[in-house]
């Protein structure tokens, strides 16, 4: 260590240059999202992919909230940040960049859905054999108790899209992410840039449609004494 | 309870906001009534298939971020790409504009200007073009009387030469 034979010899051109991209790929890692943002907006592309890095998880799994099917779902979130590049200049660091980035999630969702063709109403006849049992299940009090801890099954989350795609692209939002994220109406204003009394009435005229559009799958399910009875 | 439906209380919030004693009062009164038991049976089911839909989440590929970058260059490209379009075909109306300005310059304003030359060369010597057509039959009486000037001048030398 005193003659000095202990220190690695100088490093040559190309070592410097990997050295030097290390240090500027670990300050970019590092860098906060404003920093991120300035950077990528003066046209640094690893700032960006970095913002890409640390925020597709949540664009992703904000996107599949509205969309089922992995292609659909990365269209969606390559439209999100697209847009974010070209709007970098609006991100001043005020809010946080996931909340700006998930507000631009919504929106892009939002008009992929309103431009998406909407499905003929669903019949019980177009149920497959799962989606009536599990529809049965849900009526018979015992195994609702154990249907409870399968919620999150495949056969529910595809009974749930079909359903939905019965709506309109507004009702999927408000239903997505009242009744199915529990956020509150100011939150999903916020998101979708709507007041707050439009949120509640769409909830309100949202959740009308999804229960007759229910109810009318339940129809057969339902016991006769139940589903025939007057009010 | 009975005389008032619950199912304004279902439409107004999301299920899983309901407290237990809103539960209980729902409950009791769709006990003894059916359409208001079927509202009641469709929202928990909804509510369950909301919540399962809710649970789903796709996950980035580890290489997403490359096809985004790649998908902005692409679109990056596609804009000088449309201004190239653009620039040239600006050139080309351009140079249209130009030569149809042109043709009408040489169409219009040179054979005026020329015109208006002869007329004033014609001024400068003194006749016009109209005064050139209307004096030809004087310029035949000029020459006529020449020669009768010759003839008069001369009558004797061409008997001479006969």
């Amino acid at each position: 260590m005193a003659d000095g034979k202990a220190f690695s010899s100088p490093p040559d051109h190309s070592q410097r240059t990997l050295l030097a991209n290390r240090n500027e790929q670990g300050k970019i890692e590092q860098g906060s999202d404003l920093e991120l943002a300035q950077l990528a907006r003066a046209g640094d592309e690893s700032a960006f992919a970095e913002i890409v890095r640390r925020y597709s998880p949540r664009v992703f799994r904000f996107a599949s909230k509205f969309f089922r099917q992995r292609s659909v779902v990365e269209e969606a979130a390559q439209e999100v940040f697209m847009k974010a590049f070209t709007q970098l200049g609006s991100y001043e660091g005020r809010g946080s960049m996931e909340g700006w980035l998930t507000r631009i999630t919504t929106n892009t969702c939002l008009n992929m859905l309103r431009t998406a063709k909407r499905r003929p109403e669903l019949a019980s006849a177009d149920l497959s054999e799962d989606e009536s049992t599990w529809l049965e299940n849900q009526l018979s009090e015992v195994a609702a108790e154990r249907h409870r801890s399968s919620e999150r099954s495949f056969v529910a989350a595809d009974l749930a899209d079909r359903v939905l795609e019965n709506l309109s692209a507004d009702d999927r939002v408000v239903l997505t992410l009242i009744d199915g994220e529990d956020a509150s109406v100011k939150e999903v204003a916020e998101l979708t840039g709507w007041s707050e009394s439009k949120v509640k009435v769409q909830a309100f005229r949202a959740r009308r449609r999804m229960r007759a559009a229910v109810e009318k799958l339940l129809g057969k399910q339902l016991p006769p004494a139940v589903a025939g009875g007057s009010g | 309870m009975k005389e008032k439906h619950i199912i304004d209380l279902l439409e107004n919030r999301s299920f899983a906001s309901l407290n237990e004693s809103e539960r209980t009062a729902i409950q009791a009164h769709a006990a003894n009534c059916s359409s208001c038991a079927r509202a009641y049976e469709a929202t928990q089911v909804a509510s369950s298939l909301l919540r399962a839909r809710a649970g789903e989440a796709v996950e980035p590929l580890p290489f997403f971020h490359t096809r985004v970058l790649a998908a902005l260059r692409e679109r990056q490209n596609e804009i000088p790409a449309f201004k190239r379009l653009w620039q040239t075909a600006g050139a080309l109306v351009s140079s249209m504009t130009a030569t149809v300005a042109l043709l009408a310059v040489f169409s219009f304003v040179i054979p005026g200007t020329q015109t208006s030359s002869t007329a004033q060369a014609s001024v400068s010597n003194g006749y016009s073009a109209e005064e050139v057509i209307l004096n030809q039959n004087d310029l035949q009486d000029e020459q006529a009387s020449d020669a009768q000037v010759l003839t008069t001048l001369y009558p004797a030398e061409d008997s001479g030469a006969r």
